[in-house]
């Protein structure tokens, strides 16, 4: 089911065409997104992020693989008006700028998920990525957070950690992986079914935890997803974040207000 | 056959030295039986000597085509062995190729010019060797070989046109 | 009316010195000049040993035991965040690797140039580029989250199989860095066999005899040996020139090949190059300052004559320095993108400006106030401090790029402002580290080469053309 979309003949630029090819995407409805933040709670509780303390939330090293944006249009008092709330996640680019530019390979690209995998064993923590990445989602382990022997105060919520997910080291970049423990395990059991996934098999965690329904995950291959669906039927208000930089996004935002 | 001594003659300048070669080769040395110690690299043609040859450009250029092959290997070697996509890049990048292929050819240049030149001169020669401390404080010293008997002769002729002093030479622990 | 020609202009000044003032025209001896490099290596006053302590101190405290830290805490000691995930070390990095590029300029690019005003300081520039590079390399290691990992960066077959990516900037960073810190060691070592043997035929014994004699490889001077010198010396000289500008133009794709606004500039590769001699020159100036009025004997070796050229080096790489960065100011400024254009306001208008402003008075207008007067580029200690001047200013430049210039992005969610927390005793410390190796080697080596000094002054004559004595250079080679 993967398309072929990267030649292997030595080339003078990037070779991925301009398509909505490739296995799992995101839509992200704002105007029914309300910021509350429960997508945020239920990723950080799903993949073992960890809590940073007041202090270094201040200095902004919030570890949050999905953050809500809320912006101004406008600052003068009162006549402010509040955009859309963005939540903004790894948007898991076709051509990804984090990629290239990661010296050990930590940063690749999976060819038959078409997602941007971060292998937390194999990065050394040169943080090109993080600078590269023109939505700024990626998060690094400034200190050894979930480590109880060093933060006690910190790692209160051991016990609810997710076995299924590495606990990361210092020194690691990690980003949003589209809960691809959760895309294994369900695709582990179709094929010990012997069957393809069916969509809303499972989701992400942000998209579960989500009371107003505005993030719907799934597949983009499959015409019938409701991804596809949804995308379809607004045809108007469905965009990619930060178009002009051609990384080929698989979220669709809806923007609101319309 | 006669036997041959090594003699080592000092001089304070390059005309004096220059004569002296004149010297010799009036009486007979052949130049490969000559050899020029100096404090200051002194050209061939200012002293009449045929130009030293050297192998150091050879292996310098043998060490840039290996340089050349390893950064060929670098860019298009290693991700044959082990093809991983990155950002929508081409596994074989050609801008690439010629950045890491120029850095190592030139690491390779200039590391065989650096062994090239221990492997030419035979450094490091840590062994006695013939040598007088009063080269490198400026001094230039005409290292032959001549026969035995005449070792009077040379001694005189040189000493004429303005050698400091020409004594039988040993190898000495420099 | 008068028909006798007016001069245009009046004669001001002695413009002509006599050039018997000028090394290559002030011969001594060889064993003479030998004696002046051998005194200044061994005498050694209280004051060094005095300075000697205090760098040492400095480097156990802010470099061994503030990395430690670093390490074992994790990369949250420094200043740090999200977006500012790149901050002083990287600053650092920028900043020694230009520092170097000062020693290959006066060493490579002087001697092709056949620039014999170059000749006594030669080594002590080269001194600047090995030294400067381990300053640089210990502030990349800094940075890095694991950096126990980093020889995974190498190409080392190993049982997973796995290369390291060269697609990545830090790769060309990697290979061209170690192609030129060890182009430039080996460089350095070179010219410095012949004196190394004049060293050990000076010294009688002990550690110092051992020292030299093994590292002079039993130079002798025979032809063979010097053919085979001078000829890799050449090799070296052409070789190293495109390495070094390859360096800093890979060094500076770290930050072109980035899609953030600033970086992605496509006149960083020769920007960057230029920078990095406009601070080289400046370091070379402030060192050979320090060495003339610390050292022995040493105002027989540099004179007014080699600041001059320093000066005059200083003050052409500024003017080049000024077009370049009025290149990449000027895109920005006319138009297009939005994020580039508000970069540059907040360069200009930001809580930093103040920073910008600095680098502008420092780079530009120091330079070009005082160094077109010929005397005040003669006067070294002047020439000093306008090359702390000038480094202080391109260290704020690289500053102004990295810990300035990512605070701003594409998402205004993000941005926060950098300040620098476990950086800055970590980067006094670098300082103290090139000092102090500095001052060691000026122990063990002699800082002249006094061959090529001797070699220059052979070649250098004075002719008698009319009533002047004019100096002609004669070409050996």
């Amino acid at each position: 089911m993967a398309t072929e979309t990267e030649s292997k003949l030595p080339g003078f630029t990037n070779q991925s065409e301009e398509e909505l090819g490739g296995r799992w995407g995101m839509v992200i409805d704002q105007d029914l997104c309300t910021g509350c933040q429960a997508c945020v709670a239920a990723c950080s509780m799903e993949n073992n992020v960890p809590i940073v303390g007041e202090d270094d939330a201040g200095y902004g090293r919030g570890m949050h693989w999905i953050r809500i944006e809320r912006l101004w249009e406008s600052m003068e008092f009162p006549e402010v008006k509040m955009t859309d709330f963005q939540p903004l996640l790894c948007q898991q680019c076709h051509n990804a700028p984090c990629e290239p530019v990661c010296p050990v390979f930590a940063s690749v690209h999976s060819a038959s998920e078409d997602l941007n995998l971060q292998v937390y064993n194999r990065c050394i923590g040169t943080r090109y990525c993080a600078n590269n990445c023109p939505y700024q989602v990626r998060a690094f382990n400034w200190f050894d957070y979930n480590d109880e022997r060093v933060y006690p105060e910190l790692t209160t919520l051991h016990n609810q950690m997710n076995p299924d997910v590495t606990v990361r080291r210092r020194g690691v970049m990690e980003k949003c992986t589209f809960c691809i423990q959760r895309i294994h395990k369900a695709e582990d059991k179709a094929k010990s079914e012997g069957r393809e996934i069916e969509d809303g098999e499972f989701t992400t965690a942000c998209a579960q935890a989500c009371p107003a329904t505005a993030i719907t995950f799934g597949r983009l291959d499959d015409p019938e997803s409701a991804v596809i669906q949804i995308v379809a039927a607004n045809p108007s208000r469905a965009g990619h974040l930060l178009e002009e930089l051609r990384t080929q996004p698989r979220i669709t935002y809806l923007a609101g207000g319309v | 056959m006669a036997e041959a001594t090594t003699l080592l003659a000092v001089f304070d300048e390059i005309e004096p030295t220059t004569h002296a070669i004149e010297k010799l080769h009036e009486l007979g040395v052949p130049d490969h039986d000559i050899n020029v110690i100096s404090g200051v690299p002194i050209p061939g043609r200012v002293l009449g000597r045929p130009s030293a040859l050297t192998n150091v450009s050879r292996i310098a250029m043998v060490g840039a085509v290996l340089g050349m092959f390893f950064g060929i290997f670098l860019i298009y070697g290693t991700p044959y062995l082990y093809p991983l996509q990155v950002g929508g890049q081409p596994i074989y990048p050609v801008p690439m190729g010629w950045i890491v292929t120029f850095e190592m050819t030139m690491l390779g240049l200039m590391g065989f010019a650096f062994i090239g030149l221990f492997v030419d001169s035979g450094f490091p020669a840590y062994t006695p060797m013939e040598y007088r401390p009063e080269i490198s404080d400026g001094k230039i010293a005409v290292l032959f070989s001549c026969p035995s008997q005449d070792q009077d002769k040379f001694v005189n002729a040189l000493t004429s046109v303005g050698a400091e002093s020409v004594t039988p030479s040993e190898a000495r622990q420099l | 009316m008068t028909t006798v020609a007016q001069p245009l202009a009046q004669p001001h000044g002695e413009e002509h010195e006599d050039p018997r003032e000028q090394l290559m025209f002030d011969p001594l001896p060889r064993g003479e000049m030998n004696r002046l490099a051998m005194e200044s290596m061994y005498a050694t006053s209280w004051k060094f040993w005095l300075v000697t302590g205090i760098l040492v101190i400095v480097i156990l405290y802010c470099l061994v035991y503030q990395w430690y830290i670093l390490i074992m805490e994790g990369q949250g000691m420094a200043g740090v965040t999200r977006p500012d995930y790149w901050g002083v070390f990287l600053v650092n990095t920028v900043f020694w690797i230009g520092i170097s590029h000062a020693g290959t300029f006066i060493s490579a690019i002087l001697r092709v140039m056949k620039v014999e005003s170059r000749r006594p300081f030669t080594r002590a520039a080269e001194l600047m580029t090995t030294f400067g590079l381990i300053q640089a390399g210990f502030s990349i290691f800094m940075h890095l989250g694991r950096v126990w990992l980093i020889y995974w960066m190498m190409p080392i077959p190993n049982v997973r199989r796995l290369w390291p990516d060269f697609h990545s900037p830090l790769m060309w960073d990697l290979l061209a860095i170690t192609t030129y810190v060890l182009c430039s060691t080996m460089y350095l070592f070179l010219p410095l066999i012949p004196d190394l043997a004049m060293a050990r035929d000076r010294t009688e014994g002990g550690w110092r005899k051992i020292f030299y004699r093994t590292l002079a490889l039993g130079f002798r001077g025979t032809e063979g040996e010097w053919k085979n010198l001078t000829t890799a010396m050449n090799i070296f000289a052409f070789a190293i020139i495109p390495v070094m500008f390859s360096v800093h133009t890979i060094v500076s794709w770290d930050f072109a090949m980035a899609t953030r606004p600033g970086w992605n500039s496509t006149v960083f590769g020769p920007y960057f190059v230029i920078g990095a001699l406009h601070s080289g020159m400046a370091a070379v100036a402030i060192v050979l300052f320090i060495i003339r009025y610390t050292m022995k004997h040493m105002e027989y070796f540099i004179r007014k004559e080699h600041f001059n050229t320093i000066a005059m080096l200083m003050w052409i790489v500024s003017m080049a320095w000024a077009y370049f960065y009025f290149n990449d100011y000027l895109a920005p400024w006319y138009g297009g993108d939005k994020w580039d254009k508000l970069f540059q306001e907040y360069q200009e208008v930001g809580p930093k400006a103040y920073l910008w402003y600095t680098m502008l008075i420092c780079n530009i207008a120091v330079p070009w106030l005082t160094l077109w007067n010929s005397k005040w580029r003669q006067t070294p200690w002047l020439l000093a401090i306008i090359g702390i001047l000038i480094n202080v200013g391109m260290y704020l430049e690289r500053y102004i790029i990295i810990p300035v210039g990512v605070t701003i992005n594409r998402m205004p969610f993000t941005w926060r402002q950098y300040e620098p927390r476990i950086e800055i005793p970590m980067t006094i410390s670098t300082f103290a580290l090139f000092l102090l190796l500095y001052m060691i080697a000026s122990r063990l080596i002699p800082l002249i080469p006094v061959w090529e000094v001797q070699e220059g002054q052979e070649n250098h004559t004075l002719r008698k053309v009319g009533k002047a004595h004019i100096p002609a250079i004669s070409e050996l080679e």
